[in-house]
């Protein structure tokens, strides 16, 4: 059993209405089902097609994955917050499984 | 300084019908030796490489009309920023920009980058929100082959811009 572990990287607090860089990696195969075992058949696909970002609640950051994403999933990406509050990270996988993290934005007042 | 191109120099010429032969380390280590003595060759490489620029320029439109319906206009406010040339097909950095205050009124709704000569073509499609998220983001992906890697932005009024860069890319990364 393959142990599918998320990671996040966001700063401990950051300054009202300023931008801030939020680094975000899931441990994941993404078998693209090109490829063929050595018996020949070909190995299903099993990617993350999904990638949420929630702040407050609401989405503030989508991405849709293909099979052309690199194995182990990675995104850098920049966020703007005026107050603090929740921030979820989900990846959706193939097959309904998610996984997800939430971390408690501090944002200085 | 960068070292300029020197991988592609036959595949420019022999052109799309012949794929270029399989670059193992051995060859790589050979071109760049080479390299170093047919220096002079590489602004005809550049100059080539323009060409097949042109070239594929209506490609790329058919292509996002087909995808999108929508006729794109190419644009310096969306940048896409990946290596000219990397050793593997697996992760190649990719970089997208696009220019925008992300208001309300003028913000983008969602970038798009595909890869024409991947097997399956689609890459990845980040969406944005105005106000809370910058249309800036960092990835790794996967390329078969050399090629132009393309992204394509909508902003909120419909309109399509859209970008791409030549890759050249040493091993297969989607086998």
């Amino acid at each position: 059993m393959v142990v599918v572990t998320p990671r996040v990287q966001v700063p401990s607090s950051v300054t009202p209405g300023k931008t801030f860089q939020v680094k975000a990696l899931i441990a994941h195969k993404m078998e693209t089902g090109l490829r063929r075992d050595n018996e020949g058949n070909i190995i299903p696909r099993d990617i993350v097609n999904k990638f949420i970002c929630r702040y407050n609640g609401v989405n503030v950051f989508t991405t849709d994955l293909h099979e052309a994403v690199s194995a182990n999933p990675y995104f850098e990406f920049y966020l703007r917050a005026t107050e603090s509050g929740p921030l979820e990270f989900v990846w959706y996988e193939d097959g309904g499984k998610l996984y997800s993290l939430a971390h408690q934005l501090v944002v200085d007042s | 300084m960068q070292r300029p191109f020197l991988l592609s120099v036959d595949r420019l010429y022999c052109g799309e019908k012949n794929p270029a032969p399989q670059h193992t380390r051995r060859a790589l280590l050979l071109t760049s030796a080479a390299g170093l003595a047919t220096a002079a060759l590489v602004p005809q490489a550049i100059a080539g490489e323009e060409h097949l620029a042109s070239e594929h320029a209506d490609d790329t439109v058919e292509l996002i009309e087909r995808l999108t319906g929508k006729t794109p206009v190419a644009s310096d406010r969306l940048r896409i920023i990946m290596p000219r040339t990397f050793p593997n097909g697996y992760t190649v950095p990719l970089d997208i920009e696009v220019e925008s205050p992300m208001t309300q009124s003028d913000h983008v709704r969602y970038v798009r980058v595909v890869a024409p000569r991947n097997p399956l073509i689609e890459v990845v499609t980040f969406h944005f929100v105005p106000e809370r998220s910058l249309p800036r983001v960092s990835t790794r992906i996967r390329l078969a082959e050399p090629q132009f890697v393309v992204a394509f932005a909508e902003l909120n009024d419909g309109t399509l811009l859209t970008a791409k860069t030549w890759v050249e890319v040493a091993t297969n990364g989607c086998a």
